[in-house]
Protein backbone atom coordinates (compact mmCIF):
# COMPACT_ATOMS: atom_id res chain seq x y z
CA UNK A 1 0.00 0.00 0.00
CA UNK A 2 1.59 2.94 -0.87
CA UNK A 3 2.04 6.27 1.53
CA UNK A 4 -0.95 8.66 1.72
CA UNK A 5 -0.01 12.32 -0.53
CA UNK A 6 1.50 14.51 2.19
CA UNK A 7 -1.26 17.47 0.62
CA UNK A 8 -3.91 14.86 1.06
CA UNK A 9 -3.34 13.63 4.22
CA UNK A 10 -2.41 17.73 5.69
CA UNK A 11 -5.88 18.24 3.95
CA UNK A 12 -7.28 15.68 5.84
CA UNK A 13 -5.73 17.30 8.66
CA UNK A 14 -6.97 20.92 8.40
CA UNK A 15 -10.14 19.83 8.33
CA UNK A 16 -9.77 18.10 11.15
CA UNK A 17 -8.37 21.39 13.03
CA UNK A 18 -11.18 23.50 11.67
CA UNK A 19 -13.97 20.83 13.47
CA UNK A 20 -11.60 20.49 16.53
CA UNK A 21 -10.76 17.06 16.53
CA UNK A 22 -7.60 16.52 15.99
CA UNK A 23 -5.73 14.18 18.31
CA UNK A 24 -2.23 15.15 19.96
CA UNK A 25 -0.26 13.20 17.60
CA UNK A 26 -2.41 14.78 14.67
CA UNK A 27 -1.56 18.21 16.10
CA UNK A 28 2.23 17.50 15.59
CA UNK A 29 1.60 16.32 12.33
CA UNK A 30 -0.39 19.26 11.32
CA UNK A 31 2.13 21.10 12.78
CA UNK A 32 5.26 19.50 10.53
CA UNK A 33 3.34 19.85 7.22
CA UNK A 34 1.66 23.06 7.42
CA UNK A 35 4.48 25.36 6.55
CA UNK A 36 4.43 23.29 3.18
CA UNK A 37 1.07 23.30 2.02
CA UNK A 38 -0.83 25.59 4.16
CA UNK A 39 -2.15 28.60 2.23
CA UNK A 40 -5.32 30.85 2.77
CA UNK A 41 -7.33 28.58 1.41
CA UNK A 42 -7.11 26.38 4.84
CA UNK A 43 -9.36 29.07 6.31
CA UNK A 44 -12.37 27.81 4.04
CA UNK A 45 -12.91 24.81 6.07
CA UNK A 46 -13.21 26.98 9.44
CA UNK A 47 -16.03 29.36 6.83
CA UNK A 48 -17.96 26.87 5.80
CA UNK A 49 -18.26 25.22 9.50
CA UNK A 50 -18.88 28.59 10.96
CA UNK A 51 -21.31 29.06 8.35
CA UNK A 52 -23.17 26.31 9.13
CA UNK A 53 -23.02 26.57 13.11
CA UNK A 54 -23.90 30.10 12.48
CA UNK A 55 -27.05 29.59 10.62
CA UNK A 56 -28.49 27.49 13.45
CA UNK A 57 -26.89 29.21 16.22
CA UNK A 58 -30.05 30.62 18.38
CA UNK A 59 -28.12 33.30 20.22
CA UNK A 60 -28.19 33.48 23.74
CA UNK A 61 -28.14 36.50 25.99
CA UNK A 62 -25.46 37.33 27.95
CA UNK A 63 -25.72 37.28 31.93
CA UNK A 64 -25.37 40.81 33.24
CA UNK A 65 -22.29 39.84 35.15
CA UNK A 66 -20.57 38.92 31.57
CA UNK A 67 -21.57 42.28 30.67
CA UNK A 68 -20.09 44.09 32.72
CA UNK A 69 -16.93 42.05 32.66
CA UNK A 70 -16.51 42.51 28.87
CA UNK A 71 -17.64 45.74 29.49
CA UNK A 72 -14.69 46.24 31.47
CA UNK A 73 -12.06 45.65 28.93
CA UNK A 74 -13.48 48.06 26.71
CA UNK A 75 -11.34 51.16 28.28
CA UNK A 76 -7.69 49.56 27.87
CA UNK A 77 -8.60 49.93 23.88
CA UNK A 78 -9.99 52.79 24.05
CA UNK A 79 -7.36 54.79 25.48
CA UNK A 80 -4.62 53.23 23.44
CA UNK A 81 -6.31 53.81 20.54
CA UNK A 82 -7.16 57.33 21.39
CA UNK A 83 -3.54 57.74 22.64
CA UNK A 84 -2.42 56.72 19.10
CA UNK A 85 -4.51 58.70 16.96
CA UNK A 86 -4.27 62.04 19.11
CA UNK A 87 -2.69 64.50 17.19
CA UNK A 88 -1.83 68.69 18.74
CA UNK A 89 -5.02 70.07 16.28
CA UNK A 90 -7.48 67.63 18.28
CA UNK A 91 -6.61 68.84 21.45
CA UNK A 92 -9.08 70.41 23.41
CA UNK A 93 -9.98 71.61 26.90
CA UNK A 94 -13.48 69.94 26.67
CA UNK A 95 -12.19 66.66 27.18
CA UNK A 96 -10.02 67.69 30.35
CA UNK A 97 -12.70 69.05 32.16
CA UNK A 98 -14.25 66.12 31.56
CA UNK A 99 -11.43 64.39 33.10
CA UNK A 100 -10.73 66.88 35.85
CA UNK A 101 -14.96 66.74 37.56
CA UNK A 102 -14.19 62.67 37.40
CA UNK A 103 -10.84 62.89 39.07
CA UNK A 104 -12.52 65.31 41.28
CA UNK A 105 -15.82 62.92 42.26
CA UNK A 106 -13.12 60.22 42.84
CA UNK A 107 -11.32 62.31 45.55
CA UNK A 108 -14.50 63.21 46.74
CA UNK A 109 -16.62 60.14 47.39
CA UNK A 110 -12.76 58.27 48.18
CA UNK A 111 -12.90 55.86 45.28
CA UNK A 112 -10.06 53.22 44.25
CA UNK A 113 -8.20 55.07 41.37
CA UNK A 114 -6.09 52.78 39.24
CA UNK A 115 -4.74 53.70 35.24
CA UNK A 116 -5.85 49.95 34.27
CA UNK A 117 -9.73 48.86 34.19
CA UNK A 118 -10.84 46.80 37.80
CA UNK A 119 -12.33 43.83 37.01
CA UNK A 120 -16.15 43.34 38.14
CA UNK A 121 -16.10 40.99 41.23
CA UNK A 122 -16.65 37.55 40.35
CA UNK A 123 -20.04 36.43 41.89
CA UNK A 124 -19.64 32.89 43.69
CA UNK A 125 -21.99 30.08 42.41
CA UNK A 126 -24.37 31.29 45.37
CA UNK A 127 -24.95 34.74 44.50
CA UNK A 128 -25.38 33.81 40.93
CA UNK A 129 -28.18 31.92 41.86
CA UNK A 130 -29.27 34.58 44.25
CA UNK A 131 -29.22 37.38 41.16
CA UNK A 132 -31.01 34.71 38.81
CA UNK A 133 -33.82 33.93 41.10
CA UNK A 134 -34.85 37.42 41.33
CA UNK A 135 -34.53 37.55 37.71
CA UNK A 136 -37.51 38.35 36.10
CA UNK A 137 -39.02 35.31 33.66
CA UNK A 138 -36.96 32.88 35.86
CA UNK A 139 -38.63 29.52 36.62
CA UNK A 140 -38.12 27.76 39.81
CA UNK A 141 -38.87 24.41 40.83
CA UNK A 142 -38.55 22.18 43.80
CA UNK A 143 -36.77 18.92 43.70
CA UNK A 144 -38.69 16.07 45.25
CA UNK A 145 -36.84 12.75 45.79
CA UNK A 146 -37.42 9.72 43.05
CA UNK A 147 -36.79 6.72 45.10
CA UNK A 148 -35.92 5.59 48.41
CA UNK A 149 -32.40 5.81 49.24
CA UNK A 150 -33.39 9.42 48.42
CA UNK A 151 -36.09 10.31 50.41
CA UNK A 152 -34.78 12.81 52.25
CA UNK A 153 -33.19 15.45 49.42
CA UNK A 154 -34.55 18.74 49.00
CA UNK A 155 -33.94 21.56 46.89
CA UNK A 156 -34.94 23.65 44.08
CA UNK A 157 -33.83 24.16 40.62
CA UNK A 158 -34.03 27.69 39.33
CA UNK A 159 -33.58 28.23 35.25
CA UNK A 160 -33.96 31.26 32.94
CA UNK A 161 -35.08 30.42 29.43
CA UNK A 162 -32.88 33.90 27.90
CA UNK A 163 -30.49 33.87 29.53
CA UNK A 164 -29.86 30.01 29.78
CA UNK A 165 -28.54 29.65 32.99
CA UNK A 166 -29.56 28.05 35.94
CA UNK A 167 -28.83 26.48 39.00
CA UNK A 168 -30.03 23.93 41.30
CA UNK A 169 -29.79 23.99 45.12
CA UNK A 170 -29.67 20.71 46.76
CA UNK A 171 -29.48 19.42 50.44
CA UNK A 172 -29.01 15.91 51.75
CA UNK A 173 -28.02 14.58 48.58
CA UNK A 174 -25.10 11.11 49.36
CA UNK A 175 -21.70 12.11 48.69
CA UNK A 176 -20.63 10.13 45.61
CA UNK A 177 -17.30 8.37 44.80
CA UNK A 178 -16.45 10.34 41.43
CA UNK A 179 -14.24 7.50 40.86
CA UNK A 180 -17.37 5.33 40.91
CA UNK A 181 -20.35 7.04 39.85
CA UNK A 182 -21.41 10.94 39.35
CA UNK A 183 -24.85 12.28 39.25
CA UNK A 184 -25.88 14.11 36.32
CA UNK A 185 -29.36 16.64 35.38
CA UNK A 186 -31.08 15.97 32.47
CA UNK A 187 -33.27 18.91 31.41
CA UNK A 188 -36.58 17.68 29.33
CA UNK A 189 -37.40 19.85 27.04
CA UNK A 190 -40.53 18.74 24.91
CA UNK A 191 -40.34 21.68 22.66
CA UNK A 192 -36.97 20.81 21.64
CA UNK A 193 -36.62 16.88 21.92
CA UNK A 194 -38.12 14.01 22.64
CA UNK A 195 -34.54 12.95 24.34
CA UNK A 196 -33.61 14.90 27.24
CA UNK A 197 -30.92 17.16 27.32
CA UNK A 198 -27.68 16.72 29.23
CA UNK A 199 -27.30 19.53 32.04
CA UNK A 200 -24.18 18.26 33.40
CA UNK A 201 -22.22 15.75 35.53
CA UNK A 202 -21.55 17.11 38.92
CA UNK A 203 -20.16 15.61 42.48
CA UNK A 204 -21.41 15.84 46.08
CA UNK A 205 -18.35 16.23 48.29
CA UNK A 206 -18.66 15.80 52.23
CA UNK A 207 -19.22 18.27 54.48
CA UNK A 208 -21.58 20.36 52.05
CA UNK A 209 -25.19 20.56 53.47
CA UNK A 210 -26.55 22.58 50.60
CA UNK A 211 -25.14 22.21 47.18
CA UNK A 212 -25.29 24.95 45.12
CA UNK A 213 -24.73 23.71 41.32
CA UNK A 214 -24.90 25.31 38.13
CA UNK A 215 -26.50 23.80 35.21
CA UNK A 216 -24.26 22.84 32.24
CA UNK A 217 -26.55 22.57 29.62
CA UNK A 218 -24.69 20.68 26.08
CA UNK A 219 -27.76 22.14 24.08
CA UNK A 220 -30.32 25.16 23.89
CA UNK A 221 -33.03 24.75 26.33
CA UNK A 222 -36.27 26.83 25.34
CA UNK A 223 -38.83 25.19 27.65
CA UNK A 224 -38.01 23.04 30.05
CA UNK A 225 -41.02 20.72 31.44
CA UNK A 226 -38.88 18.95 34.18
CA UNK A 227 -35.22 18.38 35.41
CA UNK A 228 -34.17 15.27 36.52
CA UNK A 229 -30.90 13.89 38.33
CA UNK A 230 -29.86 10.39 37.92
CA UNK A 231 -26.92 8.64 38.62
CA UNK A 232 -24.33 7.36 35.65
CA UNK A 233 -21.09 6.10 35.41
CA UNK A 234 -18.34 8.53 36.11
CA UNK A 235 -18.21 11.26 33.60
CA UNK A 236 -21.87 10.85 32.39
CA UNK A 237 -23.63 8.88 29.41
CA UNK A 238 -24.73 10.31 26.95
CA UNK A 239 -28.71 8.47 26.96
CA UNK A 240 -29.52 7.86 30.29
CA UNK A 241 -30.63 4.07 30.72
CA UNK A 242 -32.20 5.59 34.23
CA UNK A 243 -31.56 3.01 36.37
CA UNK A 244 -30.75 5.36 39.40
CA UNK A 245 -33.08 8.19 39.14
CA UNK A 246 -32.07 10.30 41.96
CA UNK A 247 -34.69 12.98 41.97
CA UNK A 248 -37.13 14.99 40.06
CA UNK A 249 -38.03 18.94 39.84
CA UNK A 250 -41.33 19.45 37.40
CA UNK A 251 -43.70 22.24 36.28
CA UNK B 1 -38.62 7.58 15.45
CA UNK B 2 -36.55 10.29 16.91
CA UNK B 3 -36.44 13.70 16.12
CA UNK B 4 -33.35 13.27 15.67
CA UNK B 5 -33.91 11.20 12.64
CA UNK B 6 -36.57 12.53 10.81
CA UNK B 7 -34.75 14.87 8.60
CA UNK B 8 -34.48 14.02 5.15
CA UNK B 9 -33.02 16.56 2.60
CA UNK B 10 -34.28 16.23 -0.76
CA UNK B 11 -33.44 20.23 -1.91
CA UNK B 12 -31.66 22.95 -1.04
CA UNK B 13 -34.71 24.39 0.65
CA UNK B 14 -35.21 21.63 2.87
CA UNK B 15 -31.72 21.20 3.92
CA UNK B 16 -31.38 25.15 4.29
CA UNK B 17 -34.84 24.72 6.81
CA UNK B 18 -33.37 21.59 8.53
CA UNK B 19 -30.02 23.63 9.26
CA UNK B 20 -32.48 26.21 10.59
CA UNK B 21 -31.88 28.75 8.26
CA UNK B 22 -33.81 31.53 7.70
CA UNK B 23 -32.33 33.83 5.01
CA UNK B 24 -31.31 36.96 6.16
CA UNK B 25 -32.05 39.17 3.10
CA UNK B 26 -29.26 41.02 1.83
CA UNK B 27 -26.93 38.98 4.88
CA UNK B 28 -25.74 42.24 5.72
CA UNK B 29 -26.48 44.80 8.71
CA UNK B 30 -26.08 48.20 8.28
CA UNK B 31 -25.38 49.22 11.50
CA UNK B 32 -23.02 46.32 12.08
CA UNK B 33 -21.42 46.78 9.05
CA UNK B 34 -19.51 50.07 10.41
CA UNK B 35 -19.32 48.77 13.43
CA UNK B 36 -16.11 47.03 13.72
CA UNK B 37 -14.98 49.56 11.82
CA UNK B 38 -15.36 52.46 15.23
CA UNK B 39 -14.22 49.48 17.09
CA UNK B 40 -10.91 50.00 14.97
CA UNK B 41 -10.64 53.38 15.65
CA UNK B 42 -11.44 53.31 19.70
CA UNK B 43 -14.90 53.91 20.09
CA UNK B 44 -15.89 52.79 23.63
CA UNK B 45 -19.56 53.20 22.31
CA UNK B 46 -19.16 50.75 19.26
CA UNK B 47 -17.94 48.47 21.34
CA UNK B 48 -20.76 48.64 24.05
CA UNK B 49 -23.17 47.85 20.77
CA UNK B 50 -20.62 44.98 19.67
CA UNK B 51 -21.10 43.44 22.63
CA UNK B 52 -24.74 44.08 23.03
CA UNK B 53 -25.25 43.07 19.34
CA UNK B 54 -22.41 40.41 18.93
CA UNK B 55 -22.23 38.92 22.25
CA UNK B 56 -25.15 36.68 22.55
CA UNK B 57 -23.79 35.44 19.00
CA UNK B 58 -19.94 34.98 21.00
CA UNK B 59 -21.81 33.29 23.56
CA UNK B 60 -23.63 30.28 21.58
CA UNK B 61 -20.18 29.75 19.60
CA UNK B 62 -18.69 29.67 23.09
CA UNK B 63 -21.17 27.24 24.93
CA UNK B 64 -21.15 24.37 22.22
CA UNK B 65 -17.76 24.00 23.62
CA UNK B 66 -16.98 24.99 26.18
CA UNK B 67 -19.50 23.77 28.87
CA UNK B 68 -17.91 25.07 32.64
CA UNK B 69 -19.68 28.75 32.79
CA UNK B 70 -17.00 30.43 34.41
CA UNK B 71 -14.60 28.88 31.80
CA UNK B 72 -16.83 30.12 29.15
CA UNK B 73 -17.54 33.51 30.53
CA UNK B 74 -13.71 34.22 30.20
CA UNK B 75 -13.03 32.44 26.50
CA UNK B 76 -15.86 35.18 26.12
CA UNK B 77 -13.43 37.72 27.47
CA UNK B 78 -10.57 36.55 25.77
CA UNK B 79 -13.03 36.77 22.11
CA UNK B 80 -13.81 40.16 22.40
CA UNK B 81 -10.25 40.83 23.21
CA UNK B 82 -8.99 39.69 20.47
CA UNK B 83 -11.67 41.18 18.36
CA UNK B 84 -11.09 44.77 19.93
CA UNK B 85 -7.42 44.15 18.74
CA UNK B 86 -8.05 42.71 15.06
CA UNK B 87 -10.91 44.94 14.70
CA UNK B 88 -8.46 46.91 12.33
CA UNK B 89 -7.91 43.83 9.74
CA UNK B 90 -12.05 43.55 9.38
CA UNK B 91 -12.52 44.39 5.68
CA UNK B 92 -16.30 44.70 4.69
CA UNK B 93 -15.64 44.01 1.13
CA UNK B 94 -14.34 40.74 1.72
CA UNK B 95 -16.41 39.26 5.39
CA UNK B 96 -19.59 39.73 6.47
CA UNK B 97 -18.90 41.33 10.13
CA UNK B 98 -21.06 38.58 11.63
CA UNK B 99 -18.68 35.56 9.77
CA UNK B 100 -15.34 37.66 11.12
CA UNK B 101 -16.73 37.48 14.78
CA UNK B 102 -17.66 34.30 14.18
CA UNK B 103 -15.00 32.73 12.80
CA UNK B 104 -12.67 34.74 15.63
CA UNK B 105 -15.39 32.85 18.54
CA UNK B 106 -15.23 29.88 16.68
CA UNK B 107 -11.55 29.23 16.49
CA UNK B 108 -10.56 30.53 19.86
CA UNK B 109 -13.54 28.09 21.29
CA UNK B 110 -12.05 25.05 19.52
CA UNK B 111 -8.18 26.69 20.80
CA UNK B 112 -9.51 26.69 24.62
CA UNK B 113 -10.55 23.16 24.10
CA UNK B 114 -7.47 21.96 23.00
CA UNK B 115 -5.62 23.63 25.58
CA UNK B 116 -7.72 22.43 28.13
CA UNK B 117 -7.63 18.98 26.85
CA UNK B 118 -3.02 19.80 27.28
CA UNK B 119 -3.19 19.51 23.37
CA UNK B 120 0.39 21.11 21.74
CA UNK B 121 -0.44 24.19 19.94
CA UNK B 122 -1.04 24.70 15.93
CA UNK B 123 1.80 27.19 16.17
CA UNK B 124 1.64 28.00 12.61
CA UNK B 125 -1.97 28.97 12.60
CA UNK B 126 -1.81 31.24 15.37
CA UNK B 127 0.64 33.84 13.47
CA UNK B 128 -1.90 33.45 11.03
CA UNK B 129 -3.07 36.21 9.34
CA UNK B 130 -6.60 37.16 10.47
CA UNK B 131 -9.48 35.86 8.98
CA UNK B 132 -10.91 38.79 6.92
CA UNK B 133 -7.78 39.34 4.67
CA UNK B 134 -7.44 35.57 3.87
CA UNK B 135 -10.29 33.75 3.23
CA UNK B 136 -10.98 33.47 -0.65
CA UNK B 137 -14.05 32.44 -1.20
CA UNK B 138 -15.68 34.01 2.08
CA UNK B 139 -18.10 36.79 2.58
CA UNK B 140 -20.52 37.56 -0.04
CA UNK B 141 -23.74 36.81 -0.48
CA UNK B 142 -23.29 34.88 -3.72
CA UNK B 143 -20.44 33.34 -2.34
CA UNK B 144 -23.06 32.05 0.08
CA UNK B 145 -25.43 30.91 -1.97
CA UNK B 146 -22.89 28.60 -4.19
CA UNK B 147 -22.34 27.20 -0.25
CA UNK B 148 -25.98 25.98 0.38
CA UNK B 149 -26.03 24.99 -3.37
CA UNK B 150 -22.60 23.19 -3.22
CA UNK B 151 -23.64 22.02 0.51
CA UNK B 152 -26.73 20.22 -1.75
CA UNK B 153 -24.67 18.08 -3.80
CA UNK B 154 -23.18 16.45 -0.24
CA UNK B 155 -24.24 12.58 -0.58
CA UNK B 156 -27.15 12.59 2.22
CA UNK B 157 -25.10 10.75 4.76
CA UNK B 158 -22.57 13.66 5.02
CA UNK B 159 -25.67 15.98 5.35
CA UNK B 160 -27.04 13.79 8.04
CA UNK B 161 -23.87 14.17 9.85
CA UNK B 162 -23.20 17.80 9.35
CA UNK B 163 -26.94 18.01 10.60
CA UNK B 164 -26.30 16.09 13.48
CA UNK B 165 -22.79 18.02 14.57
CA UNK B 166 -23.78 21.23 13.29
CA UNK B 167 -27.05 21.84 13.30
CA UNK B 168 -27.59 19.34 16.67
CA UNK B 169 -24.41 20.12 18.43
CA UNK B 170 -23.55 16.98 19.13
CA UNK B 171 -20.16 15.47 19.40
CA UNK B 172 -18.19 13.31 17.58
CA UNK B 173 -18.91 10.29 20.30
CA UNK B 174 -22.28 11.30 20.37
CA UNK B 175 -22.99 11.18 16.75
CA UNK B 176 -21.00 7.46 17.17
CA UNK B 177 -23.37 6.74 19.91
CA UNK B 178 -26.67 7.62 18.19
CA UNK B 179 -25.47 6.24 14.91
CA UNK B 180 -24.11 2.90 15.96
CA UNK B 181 -21.06 4.06 13.86
CA UNK B 182 -17.42 3.31 15.12
CA UNK B 183 -15.86 6.72 15.96
CA UNK B 184 -13.09 7.27 13.97
CA UNK B 185 -15.78 6.28 10.92
CA UNK B 186 -17.56 9.75 12.25
CA UNK B 187 -14.55 11.75 12.47
CA UNK B 188 -13.11 10.85 8.88
CA UNK B 189 -16.56 11.30 7.09
CA UNK B 190 -17.14 14.42 8.95
CA UNK B 191 -13.31 15.54 7.31
CA UNK B 192 -14.32 14.34 4.02
CA UNK B 193 -17.48 15.95 3.93
CA UNK B 194 -15.97 19.69 4.83
CA UNK B 195 -12.83 18.70 1.71
CA UNK B 196 -16.19 17.47 -0.39
CA UNK B 197 -17.71 20.72 0.47
CA UNK B 198 -14.30 22.88 -0.28
CA UNK B 199 -13.84 20.92 -3.75
CA UNK B 200 -17.76 21.52 -4.41
CA UNK B 201 -17.51 25.55 -3.98
CA UNK B 202 -14.34 25.45 -5.70
CA UNK B 203 -16.08 24.05 -9.00
CA UNK B 204 -18.80 26.43 -8.63
CA UNK B 205 -16.50 29.17 -8.41
CA UNK B 206 -14.76 28.33 -11.29
CA UNK B 207 -18.10 27.86 -13.20
CA UNK B 208 -19.82 31.24 -11.79
CA UNK B 209 -16.86 33.22 -12.64
CA UNK B 210 -16.51 31.81 -16.07
CA UNK B 211 -20.19 32.34 -17.08
CA UNK B 212 -19.64 35.96 -15.70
Amino acid sequence: MSAPNPYERFEELDAGRALGDLSHEEVLEWNELAPKHKSGTSLDFDWISMELELKNSKPCSLSSSLVARLNDTIPAFTSNNSKKESSPMMVSIIPWLGWATAACLLVFFNLPFSDSPQPSPELTVTQKLEVLREAPDTQRLDFSPASDPYAKITGEVVWNDERQEGYMSLANLPVNDPSKNQYQLWIVDPERDELPVDGGVFDISAGSETAVIPIRNALQISKPDAFVITLEQPGGVVKSKQEVVVALAKS
Amino acid sequence: MHLRNFILFSNINSFCFALGIVEQGGGQNNVGDSLLLLVAKGDGQAMKRCIDLYGPLVWSIVCRRIKDRSDAEEACQDIFTEIWKKAGSYKPEIARETTFIGMIARRRSIDWQRKQSRLPLLTDLESAPEVSSSIPLAGTNLDRELLWNALEQLPEKTRDLFNLHFVKGMTHEEIANEKSLPLGTVKTRLRRGLIDARKLLREYSKKENTES
